[in-house]
């Protein structure tokens, strides 16, 4: 156990190193915080133009939400998988890792670390640009500060979960594995209705959605900070009902992920794909 | 009037350096199917979750043609962005970048090159993202004023790759810095574009500073085209075409000057081969 979390800790070291050590502090926190303040203000101007009184209530609050918790989704799930896809292809030092005495999954999961801790960053900001400068009711007297955390550490674990099934697939698949990244996070982006009700999609489209554990796990966020629920459809869950499918969801996950993943190595050892170097 | 030989053989070698270039660009376009896959399908994802907004808020048709419009112009930006800005450093991390400065032709040759290839390999992606709008979101676009709009179109394409014409000789000379600051042109730039609602919607002084960049200034031109008053312009629509020449002229002459300071810079300080960095 000591020795996966010094494996966690000290990946996540390496991750942080190179993704913040080209710049000084203030030049990595505005590159970190561009994104989801240009999204959230994204999406405040197309309120705004819409129905002028809609950009300081609760129709945009909800959104706001929606878009700022997801970026958790983007970074850690595409930096997870992209990590295989880096060290393999550009820096070439995969299978120097893979040759060192710990586990690839732990590895990974450290990467994964560093991606939440600038995605946290970017959270952060975004909320408290939220809070003060579009001044939205985010955050009252009885909003639940420490269930909010508790949910988005779960949430946190079904996405880093999510991201060592992508890095399994980038194992064994050539440069296409970037595509299938960010593609996925697409997809989820526009099934998980965070910045619309899931209503607005297609039948099918909503199906597909109950199926996923954003969908879930942003409902349950956006109720304990607002108080309310988004979607009509959601609505007849209960706090307790969004909270057992969101555990039972990242469990679920956690065991296809892990076995997923350890069938993935073996694919990869067997056919020599450690060392692969697909990209241009 | 015939140009003297040496002149003529300059023009021979640097059209040949454009053909090259550009040549390549097209066929890798259509040699590697998963860039097809990530140019068309991704963009078109992120586009549909901006129109389900509008939808979600319950607004007028309209607003959904302006997000099409506007992911039709992102497939653009990003082609700028990663495949003209950022060119240079992908070469300088395969080490190909000597190779281009070696070459007996101008930089501004290859970089034409890769404009006008980049041009119609994104053109291929942007008709994907506008058909597929227009069949699955049904989103209103009248093909009667489309000639007009294909020209300001056509201006608005040309001033903004010689922005990345600029952008790229600034790319010249960095590392892993060029990566990051790529990707912070991406989402600010859709904000102060207005890619996704009209520019007007920023204040006069933020939009009119925006209006800088040609693809904020040509799309709300474009707009305005299709839509008339109800795309909410910024500008005169009789103003917006020859702002657009003077961005292109002044962008152009910039992009010159600028290539030769940084490529000079960059031999100076050794920068212009990979480090590792």
């Amino acid at each position: 156990m000591r020795r996966q979390v010094d494996v966690i800790r000290a990946s996540a070291w390496l991750g942080w190193q190179i993704d913040a050590n080209w710049a000084d502090p203030f030049t990595f926190l505005v590159f970190s915080i561009a994104k989801p303040l240009a999204t959230s203000l994204i999406l405040y101007f197309m309120v705004r133009i819409v129905s002028p009184a809609s950009a300081t209530g609760d129709t945009f609050l909800f959104l706001f939400l929606g878009n700022t918790f997801f970026l958790y989704v983007t970074e850690v799930l595409i930096g997870i998988s992209w990590t295989v896809f880096r060290d393999r292809e550009d820096y070439e030092t995969l299978k120097y890792i893979y040759l060192a005495p710990m586990p690839l999954r732990s590895y990974l999961f450290g990467r994964g670390l560093s991606k939440m801790a600038t995605a946290t960053l970017g959270v952060v900001v975004a909320l408290l640009f939220g809070r003060f400068v579009l001044h939205l009711s985010i955050g009252t007297a009885s909003t639940p500060w420490g269930l909010v955390l508790v949910a988005v550490l779960l949430g946190l674990v079904s996405v880093a979960w999510l991201g060592i099934i992508l890095a399994g697939i980038s194992l064994v698949v050539a440069r296409h594995s970037i595509n299938l990244n960010e593609g996925l996070s697409g997809v989820f982006y526009l099934l998980s209705g965070a910045v619309f009700p899931i209503e607005v999609l297609p039948r099918f489209a909503q199906r597909i959605s109950l199926w996923l554990p954003f969908t879930y796990w942003l409902e349950l966020l956006r109720r304990l900070i607002v108080g309310r629920s988004f979607s009509t459809t959601l609505r007849r869950l209960s706090d307790g009902e969004l909270w057992g499918i969101l555990a039972l969801s990242t469990v679920a996950i956690a065991a296809v992920g892990w076995l997923w993943f350890r069938q993935c190595e073996h694919i990869a050892r067997s056919r020599g794909l450690i060392d692969w170097k697909t990209n241009y | 009037m015939r140009l003297p030989e040496d002149w003529r053989e300059q023009v021979r070698v640097n059209a040949g350096a454009v053909g090259a270039r550009a040549r390549v660009r097209i066929v890798a376009s259509w040699r590697e199917k998963s860039w097809i896959i990530g140019e068309t399908v991704f963009p078109f994802l992120a586009m549909s979750a901006f129109i389900l907004v509008y939808r979600g808020l319950h607004a007028p048709r309209l607003y959904e043609a302006f997000v099409v419009l506007g992911g039709a112009m992102i497939a653009y930006w990003n082609n700028v962005l990663w495949s003209m800005a950022s060119q240079f450093f992908w070469e300088k991390e395969q080490g190909q970048l000597q190779l281009y400065l070696i070459a007996p032709v101008s930089r501004m040759s290859i970089l034409l090159g890769m404009a006008l290839g980049g041009m119609v390999m994104t053109t291929s992606r942007a008709i994907v993202i506008l058909t597929g709008g227009v069949l699955l979101y049904h989103v209103p676009l009248p093909l009667d004023r489309a000639l007009p709009a294909l020209g300001l179109f056509l201006l608005t394409l040309a001033a903004v790759y010689s922005l990345g014409m600029i952008l790229s000789s600034l790319f010249l000379l960095w590392g892993r810095e060029a990566w990051y600051t790529a990707t912070l042109f991406q989402e600010p730039i859709h904000l102060l574009s207005g890619f996704y609602f009209p520019v007007r919607a920023l204040g006069a002084v933020t939009a009119g500073l925006a209006s800088l960049l040609p693809i904020t200034l040509g799309l709300d031109g474009i707009r305005q085209i299709l839509y008339g008053k109800a795309a909410h312009g910024l500008l005169p629509l009789a103003i917006i075409p020859p702002l657009q020449v003077a961005l292109l002229a002044i962008f152009l002459y910039l992009a010159h000057r600028s290539l030769a300071l940084m490529e000079n810079l960059g031999k100076r300080e050794g920068r212009l081969t990979l480090r590792g960095g």
